[in-house]
């Protein structure tokens, strides 16, 4: 057992990132001595070292660093770039120096288009990813958790929404009721939370079954407290895990569904950019190159986090025999 | 026994059938929350004649209360009366068949292409004692389930029919011939495989590793077996397994995959059917899109629990033992 007083573990924990857990530590520490030994120690501890552990693999730290310079070229870039709308240059030039993307064929600097559409794609993939993650911990946490009526009903959900792929039934709704950035964002969380949803669903379900939720019980602390207070911080860690490959999914299947004509029209993020860039391929590679290059990369940053952050989490799971 | 089997299948029928109410009933909420006119929702941006408009309303019973309009619309679904499409003057039924063939042709072959190529890298990266092969070939498929699907094969026109002019970028065939070329459909094919590749090759690699993890593999290896004929006798086909699952899984994903590649390739497909319809806001036909994949996705759920149940000896003794117990 962990000596470690949990007031050190309030002021290590990151609870920023992890919506659920910020309200756990303060209230253990609140209940005074006796309850400190109860709260499981492990995924409080392990947060802070394994972030550590989890940045020792110098991989992690270049694909992190590529996504926060992308974040930051995308939101503080186009102060320094071209105006993306204005249409003051040659139509159609390759990549030179002065347009390191080249122009569009209404003599657009393109480079200033990809920043300005990757702040569609990135709001979109963060905003569905919290908004996946705040749903799936209540639904797929209870359910896992409580059981019954509530698991069954969320086990029929899942399966419905795995019937209908995610994609064409975004595609559909977003047809049907309209493709602002908001609306997008709201399409896509409705259709993939429950694939986060099952995840925390069983691993509430795990937990719930441990010692030190069986010790709270009887110490006598309400079910609710126990969730939040044991269950749920415990059940994060393979949920963070496909939190962050949501992120890449939701770009791509926001990308994909611009690249279909659905999105905001005056913002057009990096899959609206490669669906203008179709029609001229034959003659303008680099419309179609950088856009999709842009996709790619950031859905390859988010998802090799994902699968390190598994690595270290489950430093066996993976290893050949 | 049979009488187990007979108990099982009739369940998963009867919660196959309520998944695609399911589905049917968010058609019909969808409907209802579309803003705007409901005829030109349902025919999209099209002049529609005064009498068709009467048609409409009497189909759809759109002048009555909503658990009335609810009973018409399951009822003309129920009776595969999908609508008719403004647009292409025939029935959206008959439109959805006929292109479900052209799409056939890019799903199947895709699957079965990504399903191979799929179980053999797996294996490969399961396998070797090469940390490096292993780790090129995990990230090969990271990158592969990270590229967008359509700018794959917007990359595969630009370098296969632009710049070396070896394969045709557009349509099924030539504009001379009819029917389907092979030499179209490569590109559109490997487009729509290589995500479902990727995702093949990590469940295989994960549930190669589990297995050779297994005690009948040291047995097998202490009676003498070299390591190929452990791989092939005992690790292939128990690894397998979960690939059943993950086949019938995937084609859905397949499925809608095609609508990016199809729209990027101008293969006349049901994406392309659907692609269009958007276009046209045509909801009818959108919405009878949606309900093929739906039911088509139901149906290789079933038979991937066939097929579990055939494969796999243990499915089989559960249900006995359920059935006994």
């Amino acid at each position: 057992m962990s000596t470690t007083p949990t007031s050190r573990q309030v002021e290590t924990g990151d609870g920023a990132e992890r919506p659920a857990h910020a309200e756990s530590p303060r209230a253990v520490a609140a209940t005074g001595d006796g309850a400190v030994s109860l709260s499981p120690p492990a995924a409080r501890r392990t947060s802070n070292s394994l972030l550590r552990r989890f940045f020792r693999r110098p991989m992690a730290v270049v694909f992190a660093a590529f996504l926060v310079a992308t974040a930051v070229a995308c939101f503080v870039g186009p102060f320094f770039a071209h105006p993306p709308n204005a249409a003051r240059f040659e139509v159609l030039q390759g990549p030179s120096a002065a347009h390191p993307m080249g122009t569009d064929p209404l003599g657009r600097d393109l480079l200033a288009r990809v920043l300005a559409g990757g702040q569609v794609s990135l709001i979109v993939g963060i905003s569905v990813a919290v908004l996946c993650l705040t749903i799936a911990i209540v639904v797929g946490g209870f359910a896992g958790y409580y059981g019954g009526l509530a698991d069954t009903l969320l086990m029929k959900v899942a399966e419905l929404f795995q019937v209908v792929p995610a994609i064409i039934l975004a595609l559909v709704v977003a047809a049907m009721l309209g493709s602002s950035m908001t609306m997008i964002i709201f399409i896509l969380s409705f259709t993939m939370w429950p694939q986060v949803a099952r995840i925390v669903r069983v691993e509430s379900m795990k937990v719930a079954e441990l010692g030190y939720v069986e010790s709270a019980r009887t110490v006598g602390f309400g079910s609710l407290r126990i969730f939040f207070s044991d269950v749920l911080p415990n059940a994060m860690p393979p949920v963070l895990v496909a939190t962050t490959m949501t992120v890449g999914r939701a770009i791509l299947l926001e990308s994909g569904l611009a690249f279909l004509g659905l999105g905001d029209a005056n913002t057009p993020s990096w899959g609206a950019l490669l669906n203008t860039a179709q029609s001229h391929i034959q003659t303008a590679w680099w419309l179609t190159f950088f856009p999709g290059l842009a996709i790619f990369l950031v859905v390859l940053s988010t998802n090799m986090l994902g699968d390190m952050l598994n690595d270290t989490l489950n430093p066996t799971l993976s290893r050949v025999k | 026994m049979k009488i187990a089997f007979v108990g099982h299948y009739l369940r998963l029928l009867a919660s196959s059938m309520l998944l695609v109410f399911s589905v049917v009933v968010i058609m019909f909420l969808l409907l209802e929350l579309a803003p705007g006119d409901p005829i030109q929702g349902l025919v999209g941006q099209m002049p529609v004649t005064d009498e068709f408009r009467a048609s409409m309303v009497e189909a759809y019973g759109l002048d009555r209360p909503i658990h009335e309009r609810f009973i018409a619309y399951v009822a003309n679904v129920a009776t595969g009366n999908l609508g008719y499409s403004y647009a292409n003057q025939a029935s959206v039924g008959g439109l959805i068949v006929d292109r479900l063939g052209n799409t056939l042709l890019l799903t199947v072959p895709a699957l079965v292409l990504s399903s191979v190529a799929g179980i053999v890298l797996g294996a490969i990266a399961a396998r070797t004692r090469s940390r490096r092969v292993d780790g090129a070939l995990s990230f090969t498929a990271i990158a592969g389930f990270s590229v967008p699907s359509f700018w794959l094969g917007l990359l595969l026109i630009l370098i296969f029919a632009s710049m070396l002019g070896w394969l045709p970028a557009q349509g099924m065939s030539s504009y001379t011939s009819t029917g389907v070329s092979i030499r179209h459909m490569v590109l559109p094919v490997i487009a729509l495989a290589v995500t479902e590749t990727a995702f093949k090759l990590r469940v295989m690699r994960s549930s190669m590793i589990e297995v050779l993890g297994q005690d009948y593999i040291d047995t097998a290896r202490s009676k003498g077996l070299t390591g190929n004929q452990v791989l092939w006798r005992h690790g292939i086909l128990n690894s397998m397994l979960p690939m059943v699952s993950v086949i019938g899984y995937s084609t859905g994903f397949t499925l809608a995959g095609s609508v990016l590649v199809e729209k990027v390739f101008g293969w006349p497909g049901m994406g392309l059917l659907l692609y269009e319809s958007i276009q046209r806001s045509e909801n009818m036909v959108v919405m009878g899109v949606l309900l093929v994949i739906a039911v088509t996705v139901v149906v290789v759920n079933i038979l991937t629990d066939v097929v579990y149940g055939i494969v796999d000896p243990r499915v089989r003794a559960r249900l006995h033992r359920a059935r006994s117990a």
